[in-house]
């Protein structure tokens, strides 16, 4: 338990010390500077706290464990930094294994960072421990860039990108030892070493793993030899763990080495030789694989703009789409609306002079009447005409730009309408046309539904985007999925790329967020 | 008295050029563009002028831009702009100086000869004329707001009138009530409002506009 404090308290000061320079905080001189100079290297003294309370502190090394991890720190800071991502996966191998001893009847207690396993019980807590050391270890993997980084971001690009060819065969094969040194980590038995395997499960398991590997190897060998490039890394790392603390866990072998009740630490140099080995295999196996991974695959930054393109081409078609279906439906209306009224009414005017200029010579009077009746009718034709051109394409729009349609809209409006209208420049008739029309849509809403006693538009423009923003005080509740008039706004907007935002809690306010990407030009000249 | 007449689409300008000779007006001269209107008007200092929004060059709102850099060399100088559609916008620049003398109305008021004539005479005598639709449209915007509630449906009838600059004979005339009748329900509206009531005409418009506008 006590351990366990100093442990969190180790870890919470140094994450507190990365935090405040990641934060740009300037660095302090003193004691404090100097420790915020190590920086991720830091991390290095709780692993080697860990390791070394694991080992039980039998054998006097903890001493020696915490001087070597200080001593790496303060005089190769970038060093100490590289080693702890090995550190902690080590630890979370040593964890796995852990918890495999207990469930084999394990009984000697045991410091697993922040737990104490006595008995099989703990055995779960110490195989959720090691889980999440083993993220944390390919986190600050990455984070640091120790080396291997780059296969584990090859593997990461590998397995979003799809199968992958082959490799050389013998790199692929280097994965049966590396099988079966796990085999024998996750067994109860050796299988290099002095013991045979025991026990129907253990034996299928072991022949499952085997058999895995070798139907990898052939169906690709890539795959293989990454994984064998990961397991060596991992197995190093993991035997210069045991290499420190080996004599706390009894019952089991690495390699060639039998720790099974050795009572001295001879083996000692045995595991250390081993790690050794797998290590610089692991070294010399994983550039070739990463290298294979970045050549052989396309490249994943061009997948990833692949799938970019694949998604922005569907959203295209079904905007397209849209467009046209909304343009289509438009020009009908406006064919409706021309053949029921204007056109009917010219008829009309037509008509009534036809009969007027019939009736002139016998009752002038009567065709008076009729021309009075023709004057009329084209009035109201021109009334129509008008309304309709208005809802084609706004004149003040035409005349003036956005700024100012949205200015005569909040004049029509009857509602105190506040302005605050930020433009630098001209925007291009169509994305005008359609913020005007999203604003003309949102104002007629407020008016009709929200029981609004005012009404606020902005209009700013920065970076590239095109922002127009309405806020009532009414009584909210609007919503895009409910009314067509919001979905209609959307699709309009999707054609240029824009997005409709609505925040209409019951009660109010509501706020309508419009944004379209698009361009400026420079604003007219107010000359003639 | 004389006339300068701005309208690019030939049909429409003749037509207006043999209306208003027709009703004995002088028409010095008749053009086709905005920088043509403006040196007409500065030119000829007509009595009124008479000018369509839409003119080339640009094709946007070209002519009413002539006429109110027009008036700014030339404060006050009367001109009556049409349209094809009315804004509440352009009625404010127009309005915006308060020196008189302007006119804002459809192309359709046209075909009433007679009402456009008057609305010709008024703004070259000084007076504002505006046209029933942005009336109405600067109605509706106070629609909602407290003093204009308290209005009787006849004082608001009297009140959309004296703002398209109708004097208190034409209301009478159009309302079928006296002119005495009509000074009474101007004076209701003005308490109302809280206006000072104006004998003359265009200041008296000015007072109900800038109400209106507010």
């Amino acid at each position: 338990m006590l351990f366990a404090i100093v442990l969190l308290l180790t870890i919470g000061f140094i994450a507190f010390v990365l935090v405040r320079e990641a934060r740009g905080i300037p660095r302090p001189d003193g004691l404090r500077g100097r420790i915020r100079d190590r920086g991720w290297g830091l991390l290095l003294l709780p692993v080697a706290m860990a390791a070394a309370v694991m080992a039980g502190g039998a054998h006097g090394l903890i001493l020696a464990e915490l001087g070597l991890a200080a001593l790496t720190i303060v005089f190769a800071p970038k060093v100490a930094a590289r080693l702890v991502p090995y550190g902690v996966l080590g630890l979370a191998v040593f964890g796995v294994h852990l918890a495999k001893t207990y469930r084999d009847g394990n009984t000697s207690g045991v410091q697993y960072l922040f737990v104490h396993v006595v008995s099989r019980g703990g055995a779960e807590l110490v195989l959720a421990e090691a889980g999440v050391l083993f993220v944390v270890g390919l986190w600050l993997l990455l984070r640091l860039d120790s080396p291997g980084a780059g296969l584990v971001r090859a593997l990461a690009a590998g397995w979003l990108n799809g199968g992958r060819r082959g490799i050389a065969g013998a790199q692929a094969l280097l994965l049966i030892p590396v099988a079966g040194l796990i085999m024998q980590l996750l067994g109860p038995g050796n299988w290099f070493g002095w013991q045979a395997v025991d026990g129907l499960d253990a034996a299928v398991m072991d022949l499952t793993l085997l058999a895995g590997a070798l139907v990898l190897i052939f169906r690709s060998r890539a795959w293989a030899a990454t994984l064998a490039a990961a397991g060596l890394l991992v197995l190093g790392a993991y035997g210069w763990v045991i290499t420190v603390f080996w004599p706390a866990v009894p019952g089991f072998g690495y390699g060639f080495c039998d720790l099974h009740n050795s009572p001295t630490p001879g083996p000692f140099w045995g595991v250390g030789l081993e790690a050794t080995v797998l290590l610089a295999a692991g070294l010399w196996l994983a550039p070739r694989v990463t290298r294979h991974h970045l050549d052989g695959a396309s490249d994943p930054e061009l997948a990833a703009r692949a799938r970019q393109l694949t998604q922005r081409v569907q959203t295209l078609t079904k905007t397209r789409h849209d467009a046209v279906d909304t343009a289509a439906a438009e020009l009908r209306r406006i064919e409706r609306d021309l053949h029921d009224g204007a056109q009917a009414r010219l008829v009309a005017v037509g008509m009534s002079l036809q009969a007027a200029q019939r009736l002139f010579p016998t009752s002038p009077e009567a065709a008076l009447a009729l021309v009075a009746e023709a004057k009329e009718s084209s009035s109201l034709a021109l009334t129509e005409l008008r309304d309709l051109v208005r809802g084609i394409y706004p004149p003040v729009l035409a005349d003036r730009g956005l700024a100012d349609a949205i200015r005569a809209l909040a004049l029509d409006t009857p509602l105190p309408v506040e302005l605050d209208l930020d433009l630098p420049g001209e925007v291009e008739l169509p994305v005008a046309s359609a913020v005007y029309f999203s604003v003309a849509e949102a104002l007629a809403n407020v008016t009709k539904h929200a029981c609004a006693r005012a009404v606020r538009i902005q209009l700013s423009y920065s970076s590239g985007m095109l922002r127009a923003q309405v806020t009532d005080d009414g009584s909210g509740g609007a919503d895009p999925a409910l009314g067509s008039g919001l979905a209609g706004v959307e699709r309009r907007l999707a054609t240029f790329d824009g997005i409709l935002a609505v925040s209409s809690p019951p009660g109010g306010p509501t706020i309508l967020v419009i944004e379209v990407p698009c361009a400026l030009s420079s604003p007219k000249t107010s000359s003639c | 008295m004389r006339v300068v007449i701005a309208e690019d689409l030939f049909l429409l300008r003749e037509g207006l050029v043999r209306l208003l000779s027709a009703h004995g007006f002088e028409v010095v001269a008749a053009v086709a563009s905005a920088p043509e209107l403006l040196r007409a008007l500065l030119d000829e200092r007509p009595d009124v002028g008479i000018v369509d929004v839409r003119l080339p060059p640009t094709h946007t709102d070209d002519g009413l831009r002539a006429a109110l850099q027009a008036r700014r060399q030339v404060p006050g100088l009367p001109v009556l702009v049409l349209s094809q559609y009315v804004e509440q916008l352009y009625a404010r620049e127009l309005l915006a100086d308060q020196a008189g003398g302007v006119g804002y109305l459809l192309k359709d008021r046209v075909f009433n000869d007679e009402a456009f004539i008057t609305a010709i005479r008024n703004v070259a005598a000084g007076g504002t004329v505006l046209d029933p639709e942005v009336v109405q449209k600067l109605m509706v915007r106070h629609s909602r707001t407290e003093p204009v509630t308290r209005l009787t449906p006849r004082e608001h009838d009297v009140l959309a009138l004296m703002a398209e600059g109708r004097s208190n004979a034409a209301i009478a005339q159009r309302l079928f009530i006296s002119e005495k009748g009509v000074s009474k329900h101007a004076a209701g509206i003005f308490a109302k409002l809280d206006l000072t009531l104006s004998d003359d005409d265009n200041r008296r418009v000015l007072a109900v506009l800038a109400y209106l506008e507010s």
